[in-house]
């Protein structure tokens, strides 16, 4: 389960606090996985980044027995002069694994990226989709209690695309997920409940389908 | 599967091993020539200052080599000025790690001291096979004090970076301005003279640069001809606590500001 507990966010500005979130209060029940929708600049990606207790509330607080991802796909956390290989090392002996499971791991992102000989080339000289495979077969890799999922389930071709997804569905077999999209067909393929943000509010609903109704009708021309 | 419970000290050890891992491969990597980059700085100002002194070619310090001189002062420096700017340095070009929850600010920094004291041994240890090579005089008089001083200044140049990285993340000139008083520090921290070479007037304004108080130390503890008689070990502790623990009271205040910018 995870907690809000009266939670504001807001960022100064020079004409006062520009609010994000304000004073919400919510529980998210275990065993779902969450859709979260929002026009552009709702605090989508703000909210995922303080559920996974990367950034947090400016007041109030956010309870979890959880365990989180880092953003799946985040392609920012790689060194540049290290090849794909020493990546996938500094990843692992982050979360303590033993060399044992390092070379797992390494077997695994290496076989789910496809990115042949560039696995041990720097990263600096992949193009982005070559990045994001690496960084969405190494997500894939480790266990959580939930997934963070920022917009990134479109990568790579079509082929590629399939592969992932069916991973995806596989690992979802096993935890949960929360998925910032904009993509309707992906949110009501793979949630079961849904939030919607909307001028500093969160509302919540029971089933993905309410919310999406919900974020199609604020998307009306008025 | 559920993830297995670590405590926060088995935590804080992976993660600090993997960052420093990852310090050593970036920097010396392959075609970088790191390990000549961890030795120039010192190198540099030894020949300078020491080809300098042959010019004058007078012999004011009896019973030293006057590169043995210039090398253990310089090393230190450089150790601390390196250290400094490292730690200063470790939030903002790791911001994108903190992504991964486990990685706090502090491990960060942790790893780069740490890194630039291996780079620091490594440059020390090629000095002394320099200075065994041209058989220059490199005995110590006490070797068990300088060791002390040493270590001692390593804890001032973490204090003072922790304290100058949370202030570098909020005040967007302080890295600037500690960038910028480096360089004079250079002249006036006893490296190319001892303090008791200086006139009256002029040793009692250099006593107050905390750094010459530790130089004097090294120095006065490796030749046999000079004496600590200028340190004062009250005014080092002041100097190594105060920035220390408002490094540590800031740290903890704004830790999860530093995380989320």
């Amino acid at each position: 389960m995870i907690e809000l507990r009266h939670v504001s966010k807001y960022y100064p500005t020079d004409r006062g606090r520009k609010y994000v979130l304000e004073n919400v209060s919510l529980r998210i029940p275990d065993g779902v996985n969450l859709g979260i929708l929002g026009r552009n600049g709702a605090g989508k990606s703000t909210l995922l980044r303080m559920l996974g207790g990367i950034d947090f509330p400016s007041e109030g607080s956010i309870h979890s027995d959880n365990t989180f991802s880092w953003p799946m796909g985040l392609a920012g956390g790689f060194q540049g002069s290290m090849t794909g290989r020493q990546n996938v090392k500094f990843v692992c002996r982050i979360y303590g694994k033993s060399p044992g499971e390092i070379q797992k791991a390494i077997d695994y992102v290496q076989e789910f990226s496809e990115i042949g000989e560039y696995f041990d080339q720097p990263i600096k000289s992949y193009s982005s989709g070559m990045k994001s495979r690496l960084s969405f077969g190494l997500s894939l890799y480790f266990d959580f209690d939930y997934l963070i999922i920022d917009e990134t389930l479109s990568v790579g071709d079509a082929n590629f695309q399939n592969k992932a997804k069916t991973r995806l569905r596989e690992k979802i077999e096993r935890c949960n997920i929360l998925l910032v999209s904009h993509g309707m067909a992906v949110l009501k393929e793979l949630c079961d409940a849904g939030i919607l943000l909307h001028e500093g509010k969160v509302y919540y609903y029971d089933d993905i389908k309410d919310a999406i109704t919900a974020y199609t009708e604020i998307n009306k021309p008025s | 599967m559920k993830a297995v419970h670590r405590s926060s000290f088995e935590i804080f050890s992976s993660v600090v091993s993997a960052l420093f891992l990852r310090e050593i491969q970036t920097r010396f990597g392959t075609k970088k020539g790191g390990y000549f980059w961890a030795l120039f700085d010192a190198m540099l100002m030894v020949l300078i200052f020491a080809g300098l002194k042959s010019l004058v070619a007078e012999k004011s310090m009896p019973g030293i080599d006057f590169p043995v001189f210039l090398a253990s002062g310089f090393l230190a420096f450089f150790m601390f000025k390196n250290i400094v700017n490292g730690a200063m340095g470790a939030f903002s070009a790791n911001a994108a790690l903190f992504n991964y929850r486990q990685v706090r600010p502090f491990d960060t920094l942790v790893s780069r001291v740490l890194v630039e004291i291996l780079v620091s041994t490594m440059a020390t240890l090629a000095f002394i096979g320099i200075g065994l090579y041209f058989e220059f005089n490199i005995a110590v008089k006490d070797f068990s004090m300088v060791i002390l001083a040493v270590v001692w200044l390593v804890l001032f140049a973490f204090g003072f970076g922790l304290f100058s990285a949370v202030m570098a993340t909020f005040f967007e000139n302080y890295a600037k301005i500690v960038q910028v008083i480096m360089t004079p520090l250079l002249f006036i921290s006893a490296l190319m003279y001892t303090v008791e070479s200086l006139p009256q007037a002029l040793r009692e304004i250099i006593l107050y640069n905390p750094l010459v108080h530790f130089i004097e130390m090294i120095h006065g503890n490796f030749f046999t001809t000079l004496t600590t008689e200028y340190v004062d070990y009250s005014y080092m502790f002041f100097w190594t606590f105060i920035p220390l623990f408002a490094g540590l009271y800031l740290y903890r205040a704004s830790e999860k500001r530093i995380i989320s910018t």
